[in-house]
């Protein structure tokens, strides 16, 4: 009896297996076909066939040495960087403010936080770049980052975290006779690591694929970041897609190494909100 | 900032004595003073600004007109905004439950940790990490008239010579499909973190007492994912509403044909500003949309009190 | 778009939003980062031909014409790159310009014409030509940048549209260049015959857009339509409007064309004629470079648009304009690099308008004595067939204003894609036209 649950406990796991395995290849399916055009001449870019004929290895060569690819990488890197950290930073301490500190008009700061989830970078792109430009932050790294930094996302989801943390915790340190910036410190960021890493992978891949802000704000190639040098590969009729390909499979490949060493610490963080216990 | 925050908030002897609930408010409005002045500064005022324009007739080249509510007025007579109404309608009403399946789905899938599971929540992650042209390049290429992917597999299901994106009626489902393909792996990792604060016991309990697998999903599972339900479900709304992403993917793939069917309102004002440089009748639409994703928001949270739950 | 820029206004859109932001900077002064604003007085011109784009010599005729100007002058030039995509449909420069700080020189497309000149920003180059020169380009080419008898924009190529061929399509379907289609009957039959399981016969643009307005105009011309009459009246409610619009709507629907494009859309020829997708493409001139840079083993053939029963040749010609910003830093300096880069009798303002239809693209050039200057370059192989057979029949791509693309543009999506009947869709659409161009007063839309 047992032996038999058994063995259907063991069809069962391998059918939801191979369920799984066909899905995972369905969902990156289309990324194959990106990384084979990117080993594609121009002319079979648009063959639907998913082994190129003759790869190439041109496309990655042109990217890299015709272009200064490398500089538009650094400078991705570099906003993406100081954008996720200070972003981090401000984003805990509103988060925990909101979540565990009582002040008159919490909730209404909160809606009017909140509220500025609900505009699109479109619709309110002329008046901040008339206001980035009076504050001199025309192309500037200043002007990439500042306002990349602000973002009700991140504030809305730690919040919805910290509401879910014990209470016992922070009561402990202010018995201690803790001050909030020690409670901060010392107890809601550590106990706040997973999802900050979480977080920081969101954050992080939401600047590196950034484009519209990027290219409004920066007219300096200099300043280009990696979406705009890719999009300029694009002209009035045509484009040449495969080095568009080859240059967003060079973009990926950080981010995707990047995610497979930080995924245990996500996937054991991720709380939206959550239980005690 | 952080002197002040420690001086204030660390509770050392002041000039005057402050009560603990007057420290606490304190230290609560400095720290969450920075993400307040920033989002104020470089979303709230030209939000502000953006909206207010919606009672001018602006040409976007410093010509300049006050004119009421015509802009308004005008919306009501403008049978592109309807169709781009109807069009954000049908796309959140398919793109919302469709996320939250997927995205519960595939969390469910994987949430064991083991290798396998690892590599396979990387596979599902994985469309997030290229740019949105991209992906709607490729997308374009799977589902094109006879010759895609996709096309030929539903020729070889009997689905012979339709077309995706060149079909008014199929041309939204399409890029709906592209969108959910882009974003579940997304909304994946936030359930995965929801499943994950569910106590173990309660599903061993759960056996013992002879409930089925699907059972415990009903009345354990779904019940206690309501938190992050909660989030998932009024994120992916705004989201779909305001286009945030979809819109980029859509104007790729479609430039919000064929006929206007893929023509979402995010669109349609992104039409009036840019290329029409009708500032105003844009600011006016915008601030509909905005007052639109305001009664969602209103109605998620007197849903749930505020999305604090069982807290407090 | 009823303003213009001598609107008498205490307003100004401007002044708001700076005191807004102004409110804002005041709470917080940065000085410590960011560079203070460019002061210098280097003219800035805007344009989408950057380095490590599609084109090197397209990149480098920009960087030499700006290299050459500066050595002799003391109103210096600097060149500013928008990528392609984002320069044309995208919001970078209606941001700059909305907040009071466009481009003092940039290129426009005649379907922009009328929304930068009624918005008062197109300064008036005709001072600055000299009287050859200004008869130098063909009345076809010039009249639709021009208002009143002013020159306010200075075209640099000039791109007629045509269709385009695969050799290998037509010998496996059995036919030969003797059997390209000359009336729009034979394009249909032999776009059905060219028509396999994994092949298009015919191509036209579907993607919505200024372009596909631009490659379908000449579909109603050849029949004798307008989309204005001389009286300013909508005159779209024409049978040869609804015959235009039935062509491509047949064309679709008898499965010889295809509802969706690859790559870059119909305007795209290596994507969709190149990659073997379609056996016939309506494409323009600039195929010719596309084709022989990017899929130079594809032979193809070229011939001009068929023409309808009882109708008449004639083709559309785009391309692109210099115009100067009048509310930029120097105006008149502006103008003044216009003249001197495109429109000047002086020599190497001819040989730079030869080299760009040349050696950066294959276009024809705007200007008579560039046509000269150019001599075979315009006469022999592909060119020629445009030079000798297509271009002769090009009418200007009419400038228009947003509103009325828009409406045009709807009528031929809905016939096309949307199965829409072409004389109801003309009929309505006509009397949305009518409706705007009662309440129209900006420039003449022509």
């Amino acid at each position: 009896m047992s032996n038999l649950s058994r063995s259907q406990a063991n069809v069962v796991r391998l059918v939801w297996m191979l369920v799984t395995v066909v899905l995972a290849v369905m969902a990156i399916f289309p990324l194959l076909y990106m990384l084979s055009i990117a080993f594609k001449g121009p002319t079979e870019v648009f063959k639907s066939n998913l082994i190129p004929t003759k790869p190439v290895l041109d496309n990655f060569v042109y990217v890299l040495t015709e272009v200064p690819f490398w500089r538009y990488l650094i400078n991705t890197f570099v906003i993406s960087a100081v954008v996720t950290v200070v972003a981090l930073f401000f984003h805990t301490m509103a988060g925990y403010a909101l979540a565990r500190l009582k002040f008159p008009g919490r909730e209404v700061v909160f809606l009017a936080m909140f509220s500025t989830f609900l505009v699109s970078l479109p619709v309110i792109i002329v008046p901040l770049f008339i206001l980035v430009r009076s504050m001199g932050m025309l192309n500037s790294y200043a002007g990439l980052i500042i306002p990349a930094i602000f973002n009700a996302f991140g504030i809305f989801l730690l919040r919805q975290y910290y509401l879910s943390l014990p209470k016992e915790l922070e009561e402990a340190a202010v018995i201690d006779g803790a001050g909030y910036w020690r409670i901060y410190t010392s107890v809601i960021l550590p106990l706040s690591r997973p999802i900050i890493a979480a977080l920081a992978i969101l954050f992080f891949l939401a600047n590196w694929n950034s484009f519209l802000w990027p290219l409004t704000v920066a007219s300096d190639p200099n300043l280009w970041v990696v979406q705009v040098a890719i999009a300029n590969f694009k002209s009035q009729y045509a484009a040449s897609w495969n080095y568009t390909m080859a240059a967003s499979t060079i973009v990926a490949v950080p981010m995707l190494v990047l995610f497979v060493i930080f995924q245990r610490q996500i996937m054991d963080s991720i709380k939206t909100s959550g239980l005690k216990g | 900032m952080t002197e002040i925050t420690t001086t204030a908030a660390g509770g050392r002897p002041a000039a005057i004595r402050l009560t603990t609930k007057q420290r606490e408010a304190i230290a609560g409005v400095l720290f969450v003073a920075p993400d307040a002045i920033g989002l104020m500064l470089f979303i709230g005022l030209p939000m502000l600004l953006a909206l207010g324009i919606s009672v001018f007739e602006v040409d976007g080249f410093g010509g300049f007109k006050f004119v009421g509510l015509a802009n308004y007025s005008k919306m009501w007579v403008d049978p592109l905004f309807w169709s781009s109404l109807r069009v954000t309608a049908q796309f959140t009403v398919m793109l919302v439950p469709l996320l939250y399946v997927t995205g519960l789905g595939l969390a469910l899938l994987v949430q064991r940790t083991s290798k396998f599971n690892t590599i396979m929540r990387s596979m599902f992650f994985a469309p997030q990490m290229v740019s949105l042209v991209v992906v709607a390049l490729v997308w374009q290429l799977m589902v094109v008239d006879k010759l895609g992917v996709l096309t030929r597999f539903a020729a070889s299901i009997g689905l012979g010579g339709i077309s995706f994106l060149g079909d008014p009626n199929l041309a939204l489902f399409t890029v709906t499909l592209a969108a959910v393909w882009f974003l579940m792996g997304f909304y994946m990792l936030i359930f995965l973190g929801g499943l994950q604060d569910i106590p173990k016991e309660y599903y061993e309990a759960a056996r013992i007492d002879g409930a089925s697998a699907t059972q415990s999903f009903w009345f354990i599972t779904l019940p206690l994912l309501r938190p992050t339900s909660f989030f998932v479900l009024l994120v992916s709304a705004v989201a779909a509403i305001t286009g945030a992403q979809a819109f980029d993917l859509i104007y790729v793939m479609t430039r919000g044909g064929p006929a206007n069917s893929t023509a979402l309102l995010i669109s349609y004002i992104y039409q009036q500003a840019f290329q029409y440089s009708a500032f105003g009748y844009a600011a006016a639409l915008a601030t509909l949309l905005v007052v639109l994703l305001m009664a969602v928001t209103v109605f998620f949270f007197l849903l749930t009190r505020g999305g604090r739950f069982d807290y407090e | 778009m009823t303003t213009t820029s001598n609107m008498p206004s205490g307003w100004s859109r401007r002044s708001i939003l700076k005191g807004g932001a102004a409110l804002g900077a005041a709470g917080l002064t940065m000085p410590f980062m960011g560079q203070a604003f460019a002061q210098d007085n280097t003219l800035s011109f805007w344009q989408f031909y950057a380095p490590g784009g599609d084109v090197k010599p397209q990149v480098d005729w920009f960087v030499k014409m700006v290299a050459d100007w500066n050595a002799t002058q003391s109103e210096q030039v600097a060149l500013e790159y928008v990528v392609g995509s984002e320069y044309i449909g995208g919001t970078k420069l209606a941001t700059s310009f909305a907040s009071g700080q466009g481009p003092d020189i940039f290129i426009i497309s005649p379907g922009d014409f009328l929304r930068y000149y009624n918005g008062g920003v197109l300064q008036d180059l005709t001072p600055a030509i000299e009287e050859a020169a200004r008869a130098d380009f063909p009345e076809s080419v010039i009249a639709n940048r021009m208002v009143d008898g002013k020159i306010y924009g200075v075209p640099m190529e000039v791109e007629p549209m045509a269709f385009y061929y695969s050799v290998k399509a037509f010998e496996e379907a059995g036919l030969n260049e003797n059997d390209v289609p000359q009336s729009w009957d034979q394009l249909l039959e032999i776009g059905k015959k060219l028509t396999t399981a994994e092949r298009y016969g015919v191509l036209f643009e579907t993607n919505p857009g200024y372009y596909q307005n631009f490659t379908w105009y000449p579909f109603m011309w050849q029949g004798g339509g307008e989309f204005q009459s001389a009286e300013g009246k909508s005159a779209f409610d024409s049978p040869a409007t609804v015959q235009a619009l039935k062509l491509w709507q047949d064309a679709v629907n008898s499965g010889a064309a295809p509802r969706q494009m690859l790559g870059g859309g119909g305007g795209d020829i290596v994507a969709n004629l190149g990659s073997g997708y379609c056996a016939m493409q309506n494409v323009g001139i600039w195929g010719i470079s596309a084709m022989d840079n990017n899929a130079p083993d594809v032979p193809y053939g070229i011939f001009k648009l068929p023409v309808p029963t009882g109708g008449k040749y004639v083709t559309v010609g785009g391309g692109w304009a210099f115009v100067a910003n009048s509310k930029g830093k120097n105006p008149e300096a502006a103008a003044k690099f216009i003249a001197w880069a495109l429109a000047s009798m002086a020599p190497d303002s001819v040989q730079r308008v030869v080299d760009w239809c040349t050696v950066a693209k294959s276009d024809m050039p705007p200007r008579n004595s560039a046509l000269t200057a150019g001599g075979d370059a315009f006469n022999k192989g592909n060119m020629g067939i445009f030079g000798t057979q297509i271009h002769p029949g090009t009418r200007a791509e009419p400038r228009v204003p947003p509103e009325v693309y828009k409406i045009i543009s709807d009528a031929i999506q809905q016939t096309q894609l949307g199965g829409a009947d072409p004389q109801a869709t003309a009929t309505a659409a006509s009397q949305q036209l009518d409706a705007f161009l009662a309440s129209y007063s900006g420039a003449p839309i022509l």
